[in-house]
Parts: C-alpha cells; structure tokens; sequence
C-alpha cells in the first residue's frame, strides 16, 4: 500500500511538470505586452515626466515582473539570434527585432540599426525649439513608429519622410542631422551585408537556471502566484477569497447529491420496476440532460425578477451583510442566496450518481451472500444496509473522482449565472480583462486539485477493497 | 421457406442484429427521427431562415436570390451591384416565393426592435412576416437564429468529434495493439527520427516564421508541413541503409501503451472547459473553427481509452495470431482486421461525445468567449435573457434546443449500447 502510494506520487510529478510547462506556455503566448498591462494605459507613461521617466518606469517594472531574464532553460532556435535578445524589454520592439533577424540574419548590423535608433531618439527629446514645431512632430511620431516596422519599403519611407522633415528646418538638421545619419547609415547596412545562411544552421542554447520558467514554477510552488494586472494584489489573495466562495458552493452541492442520491439509487433498486422506480430512473434521465446553464438562467429571469410575478429569490450575487448581523439573518441570508445555485449545481451529478447507485445495488442485491441474509431471517433493513448497501459502496468513492472536477467545470456556469464570485467567475472575468496570470493560476491549481482528486479516490478505493492490488498490470 | 430461410440467414449478422435492436428502442427510434430533422435544419439552413426570397421577379427579370448567394459565396458568380445592402423585404416584386423564415440570423427588422413577442402585436406587413419565436433587442428574428444556430451546433459537433475520433481511434489503437513491448525498431530508426523530427519542426516551421506570418497561411503551412514530409522521409531511408550496421541495428522496445495513457492522464487532469476558456481567450480573431479544433484536441482521450481496450482483447484473438503468422505487416494487421472489429464502442462515445460538444460549444457562446459576436448560436441568444428580463422566449427557446439536442445524442448513445452489447447496460 504504502509503495503504491509513493509509486502514484511519483507519477502525479511529472504530470504536474507537463501541466505546467503548458500553461507557461499559454501564458507566454499571450497578445499584448505584460508591462503595459501592469501599467495601465499606455499614455500615462509616455505623458508623465517625459521619455527618459517613461523609459525607467518601463525598465523597472519589467525586471519587477522578471522579463528580464531568459524564457526557458534552453533555446531551441538558429544561429542567426543573439542570445541576449530577452535583453531587450519592450516586448513591441523584440518581435520587430525578431522580424527584422528572420528577414536577413545579421544581428550585429541589426543591433547596431537598434541602438542607433535609440540613441537618435534620445537626442530627439532632447530637442527644446521653445516653439511648438509641426515639422518636430511629424519627426516624432515615424520615429516611434520606426521601431514596429520591419518590412524595408515601409523603414525606407519612413526614414525618407523624417529626412524631408528634417531638412525643413535648419535648427533640427544641425540638432539631429548626425544621429539621423547613423541610423540611416545603419539600415543600409543591414540591406547590404545579410548573412541569411545563419537563419539555416540550428542552434541550442543553455540559458541558465535563473529563467523565467523555473521562477514562475518555484514561486508557484511556494505559493506566490505573481500579481494581478487589474487590481495590482497578489493573485493569490484574489483566489484565495474567490476559492473560499467556490467550495462553499461545491461542498454544498456535494453534500445535497450525496444525501439525496443515496436513498434515492437504493429505493429504486430494491422496488425494481415498480412505478416509483420508473418514473424516478425517467425524471433523472430529464434531469441528467438539462443543461445546467439552461436551467439556471430561466430561474434567474423568472423567479428572481418581478417581471412575471414570481420574484421569490433575492437577486443574484452572494450578499454583504453588516458585521453586527445575527446569525440567523446571516444563515438566512446566505440560504435565500445559495438556493438557485446550489440547486442547479446538484441536480446534474444527482442524476448521475443515483443511476449509479442503482446499478450497483441491483447487481449487489442478487448475490448469494444477500439472499443467505434473506434467508436465515434477517430484517430487511438490515439486509438492505448493513449487508448490501455496503459492498454497493465502491462507485460512490470511485465516482468522487468524477463527480469533484465536473463540479468544479459547472460551478463555472453557475457562478457566472449568479454573479458569484468564485473561481469560475473570477477565470472568465480575467479572460474578459486580459488578466493572464489569473487564469493560468487557476488553470494550474484546478488541474492540481483534479490530480489530488483522483489520487484520493484511488487511494480510498484501495483501502476499501482489499481486493484490489496495485501490484504488476495483469 | 427457401426466402425465409435466407433472410433469417441475413439476419443473423452483427449489424443486422444491432440495428434491429436499437429500432426495438422506442426512445432510440424517436430521438434517431429528432435527429434527422436537426440535420435537415442544418444542412437547409440557408432555405429555411433567409431574408432572401427563393425565387423573385422583378423588372420582368427572374431571380434565384438564395442559389445566388452559393455562388456568389463560392465565388462562381460576381455579386450584383444592385443587391448590394438591399431591401429584400420591401422590394416591388412581380412575383415572389419567400423562405419560410423571411429573416436571416443577422438581418435586423428596424421596425420590431427591443424585444417583440411572439404573441404581441407586431409591426409587420402581414403575418407573412410574423416573428414566430420574437424578436432580440436589436430586433433580430429569434426563429431565423435559431435555424442558424442549429448548423453551428451539428457543425462543430461533427468536425470536433471527426478530429476526436481520428486522434483517438489511432492513439488508441496503436496503444492497445502494440502494448508495452511489441513495437520494436531499430536503434539507429529512434535515433534518426527523434532527430529529424527536431530538424523538421527547425526548417519547417522555425526557419519559415516569417514566411508563415507574412504569406498566405494555408499554403505556407503546407509548405512547411511538406518540408518536415520530405526530412522525415530522407531520415527513415537512412535509418534502413544504416541499420545493416550491427550496432546501430540493434532493437529497442518502445512502450507505446505507457506514453498514450501518461498523455490521456496529462489531458483528463485539466478540467477540460477551463482549458478551453484559457486557449480561446488568446485568440484575437475569434472564430468558430478554432473552437471545434479545441473540443477536437481535448475530447479524444475517451475514444481512445475505449479502442484500447478493445484492441486489447482483440490482438489475442485466432484471427489476429494467423495473419501474424501469415507474415502480414503489423499496420495492415491493425488497419484490415483489427480495427474494424474494434469501431463499434467508438460509435457508442461517438454519440456521447457529440452530446458534450455541443453543450461545450453553446457553452462558450453563452459566456461570448471564441465565437465572433456577430455569429448567432443557442448561446448567444440565451445569454441575451440575462440581460432582457421580459423577453421569456429568449430563455426557453433556445435553451430547450440545446436540451432537446443533447437528449437526443444521449439517447441514441444508450440505444446504441443497449443493441451492442446488451452485457454492458443496466
């Protein structure tokens, strides 16, 4: 027992490798830049304090957010890339870099084009006419957008646009004639010296155990899950509360499907094909195929709205009562609240788990050992309970590895139904936010408790049913 | 008595059997007719919502306006501009055949905005033009929706359970028939192909980044997957020069049947529909063929399992041993004669599985994530209850197409049990 157990750990570690190398992998797939939306808006930066203020800001929240650093423990990728291309932060301009190396190979000249495209942009807010300039402007805003083009036509007209404006006055020429120069100087560079045969050779890079990989996977296990783009908390404080609010629901609706599917699975086993037994195993099927989104919608609009008479149910959403509340206004409260959802949260695994149960006691129920009870003149209950409910057991523990992670997946539903905030509400509102290190927590954290689910099921069943080896596969 | 006799004979066949078994189901029977009118609807869609008449004349010209929108779609007829953001339904016809939904999904009757009623007074010409099942908020015919989503829902059931099943039925089977220690290759092959495969994936798909962002995608990427086709191919006629080679020709035992169920075990830890949700949310053209990629990607773990095992009893069996020993190669073993006999359960999580699609699919649509806002399915449309309280057809319509859809699928899943293997239900 005890070396299955240890053998099963040291499966559910690779498992939980895989998992997460793809959820970093999502998470790195990611549209936008992660800093901008740490920042917020992207003109508060640029406005505030000038661009010298913008760039450190920038600098520094991506090192605070470790974008500084290598992606992954190696680089599968050709000799023509640097390996100190995470160097660069603006997340815009790598993938402009990126296009500009896939186009023609050489990376020093391309470098070279990069930093002296900065350093004209330096130079260029350096530049203090004391009068609002359109020619100024207009240099401004190709430069900005020099740094996200990649295709030589569209960097040649851009280049020749801001040498016309630069011409224009004699101020800016003497200013930024020379860096212009450079820059110019340097794309042509690029054009005329490609080294495309470095794009073909294949390359595998070591990058080091300090990488964003290993320290996302070792602050995840510490428990520190990064911080929430939306509000700026730790994303663990936002779960943790959504995650109290979820197993609530869960635990409830566990309990509700337990306690009902029970006697329910068992009458309807023993009273075989009589009356009851049909029109429960008919009303389950109903139940079982109703979706639950359905159905918690239409209580939603008809029994918690007063447009049709029937506003039975407090609204949507879990309430906020004041702290001094009793705690039968607060049990109240939290009952009117929990009824829809709970509800609609049980109906689907009670089908489920009843018709299992049935199944299971009906098999159970025409083994010799029941009718040797019958026989020698036990009370039925007894035989019923003691006897056969017992060896009918086994599903019930099995299916707890079913029944946990499907609830979890529709309590999604229903708490986006019932505006509550739960796990489920708090994923699908971070993926209306584009809040990623949200989700992809979550995603981790539900495949773990979906993991432990089934180890625990698993481990349950062993020790329930000495029968059952884990030794050599038959 | 001899025509007797034969048709008895006939009837003894598996198939012959199975089929008479489930047509023996009444409810089975019923939801297979459910069925056929959902994929009449769907097939149709376009001849039974448009706002498009069938057939017009006007200006002593003929019109088939719906025909015309194929061909115009297929690109095989230039589209008239007189057509163009036209009033098809205020237009002065000479004659003209409407379909029986004068609305298409997206068509908006001005007229009849912010929620109409099936039974309130509506503002329409005559009761031609009647919304049966009411109008959304914006004043879109729910019925023409409904037609519409009904070929979403078959749309991305079938390709997402087509994706499903060839992933499944290969792993599965490759698993099942092989095991953990009958498929065998050579030392220098493994090498060779674990290297190919990286330099395939390097050339074809690494090298060409720019090519695949920039150029027309389909093609590109059927050039990248004929670059990885052609290394892939050179790797493995080296591998057989090689391997004459003693050293390098030695075997080594793969366990398949391992890494399929360590991968299935990967797949069926991660709640399938928070997997979902976090992958659609990263794409920015939302579409619905991604969505049916997605469910095809996660759902073949089940059909898989099922082959297996299936597969697993099979490969032990007379007829497979004898075409061992006739010296047949494993794959036409696999391919001609254990497979075949292996499909029956897949058609049994076929059913199922098409269930889960498409509550999957009216699911996401429901929570607006990776469907196109403009696309009108189930979904969409009883999502809008949440927001227009008074609109009670929005929350029932739909919503009972999708339980009598998933019924149904269920339904046929348990007659198809039943009548294959009759051991198995309760």
């Amino acid at each position: 027992m005890l070396k299955y157990i240890f053998k099963r750990l040291l499966i559910f570690i690779p498992t939980l490798i895989v998992i997460s190398f793809l959820a970093f992998g999502l998470s790195k797939m990611t549209p936008g830049d992660p800093v901008y939306a740490m920042l917020g808006e992207t003109s508060e930066i640029s406005s505030a304090g000038g661009y010298a203020h913008s760039q450190q800001v920038y600098e520094e929240t991506a090192e605070m957010l470790g974008l500084h650093k290598p992606v992954f423990y190696v680089t599968l990728s050709s000799s023509a890339f640097p390996d100190t291309l995470h160097r660069i932060l603006q997340r815009d301009h790598r993938k402009n870099l990126v296009k500009l190396i896939q186009q023609y190979g050489n990376w020093p000249q391309i470098d070279h084009y990069y930093q002296a495209l900065q350093d004209f942009q330096a130079s260029f807010y350096e530049v203090d006419l004391g009068v609002p300039s359109n020619e100024l402007t207009k240099v401004g805003v190709n430069l900005r957008r020099l740094f996200t083009v990649y295709e030589p036509k569209v960097i040649q007209s851009r280049l020749d646009t801001i040498e016309q404006n630069i011409q224009q006055e004699r101020v800016l020429l003497a200013e930024l004639g020379p860096g212009f120069k450079t820059v110019k100087d340097a794309f042509q560079d690029i054009l005329r010296k490609p080294t495309r045969w470095k794009l073909y050779l294949p390359d595998i890079k070591w990058n080091g155990w300090d990488n964003q990989y290993h320290n996302w996977f070792a602050g995840f296990v510490r428990g520190d899950f990064g911080i929430s783009y939306k509000d700026k908390r730790p994303v663990s404080d936002s779960i943790w509360e959504a995650l109290q609010k979820t197993l609530l629901l869960n635990v409830l609706a566990l309990f509700f499907t337990y306690l009902l599917s029970i006697p329910l699975g068992v009458f309807s086993a023993i009273y075989r094909d009589s009356l009851f037994d049909r029109t429960t195993t008919l009303i389950l099927f109903i139940l079982y195929s109703l979706p639950s989104f359905w159905i918690g919608t239409m209580l939603v609009v008809f029994l918690t709205t007063p447009e049709y008479g029937m506003n039975w149910f407090p609204s949507s959403g879990l309430p906020h009562l004041p702290s001094d509340a009793s705690f039968i206004q607060r049990f109240w409260a939290m009952a009117t609240h929990l009824t829809l959802p709970v509800f609609c949260l049980t109906y689907g695994s009670l089908a489920f788990l009843s018709r299992q149960i049935r199944s299971s006691m009906l098999n159970v129920l025409q083994e010799d050992f029941v009718r040797t009870a019958y026989a020698k003149g036990l009370r039925p209950q007894r035989v019923i309970w003691k006897h056969a409910f017992r060896n009918a057991l086994f599903p019930l523990i099995t299916l707890f590895a079913t029944i946990f992670p499907s609830l979890l997946a529709g309590s999604v539903v229903i708490e986006v139904i019932f505006n509550i905030f739960g796990m489920g509400k708090l994923t699908v509102d971070a993926i209306f936010d584009k809040n990623w290190p949200i989700v992809y927590t979550v995603l981790m954290l539900s495949a773990i408790m979906t993991m432990l689910g089934i180890l625990v099921a698993d481990l349950l069943y062993a020790w329930a049913d000495p029968r059952v080896t884990y030794g050599k596969k038959r | 008595m001899r025509e007797r006799l034969e048709q008895s004979g006939r009837d003894q066949g598996f198939w012959a059997r199975v089929s008479r078994q489930f047509r023996a189901n009444r409810l089975a029977r019923w939801s297979l007719r459910i069925l056929y009118i959902l994929l009449f609807v769907a097939f149709f869609a376009d001849f039974i919502a448009n706002e498009r008449p069938w057939y017009c004349k006007m200006d002593d010209e003929t019109y088939f306006p719906v025909l015309w929108q194929y061909g115009e779609g297929l690109g095989l007829i230039k589209p008239d501009a007189r057509f163009y953001n036209f009033d098809w339904r205020g237009a002065d016809y000479q004659a003209v055949v409407f379909a029986p939904i004068p609305y298409s999904a997206i068509s908006i009757d001005d007229e009849n905005m912010g929620y109409n009623g099936p039974f309130e007074k509506q503002n329409v010409p005559s009761w031609r033009f009647h919304h049966f099942l009411g109008t959304d908020e914006v004043g879109r015919d729910v019925a023409a929706g409904m037609v519409s989503g009904t070929r979403t829902a078959m749309l991305v059931g079938v390709v997402a359970m087509s994706i499903a099943a060839l992933i499944g039925i290969f792993l599965g089977a490759i698993a099942g028939y092989f095991g953990d220690n009958r498929f065998k290759i050579s030392r220098i092959r493994l090498i060779l192909n674990v290297l190919g495969l990286g330099l395939a994936v390097f050339y074809g798909f690494s090298v060409r980044a720019f090519a695949l962002a920039e150029g027309a995608f389909i093609v590109e990427v059927l050039k990248s997957l004929g670059i990885c086709f052609v290394i892939l191919i050179a790797v493995n006629l080296v591998a057989e020069l090689l391997k004459r080679i003693p050293a390098l020709g030695s075997k080594v035992v793969i366990p398949l049947d391992i890494m399929v169920m360590r991968l299935i075990e990967v797949i069926n830890s991660i709640p399938g529909l928070l997997l979902i949700l976090s992958v659609v949310g990263l794409i920015s053209r939302p579409s619905i063929f991604y969505v049916m990629v997605i469910i095809g990607l996660i759902g073949w773990t089940t059909i898989a399992r099922f082959v297996r095992s299936e597969l697993l009893r099979i490969r032990k069996m007379e007829y497979v041993e004898a075409a061992q020993a006739l010296g047949y190669s494993e794959w036409r073993i696999i391919l001609k004669h254990a497979l075949p006999n292996a499909l029956t359960p897949v058609l049994i999580t076929l059913a199922f599985g098409m269930a889960g699609a498409i509550l999957l699919e009216a699911f996401l649509s429901f929570l607006g994530i990776g469907l196109p806002p403009e696309q009108v399915t189930w979904g969409s449309l009883l999502n809008m209850a949440r927001s227009g309280f008074s609109a009670w057809w929005l929350a029932i319509f739909p919503g009972f197409a999708i339980f009598i859809t998933v019924t149904v699928f269920n339904l046929i899943g348990e007659g198809l049990t039943d009548a294959i293997d009759p051991k198995r239900s309760k």
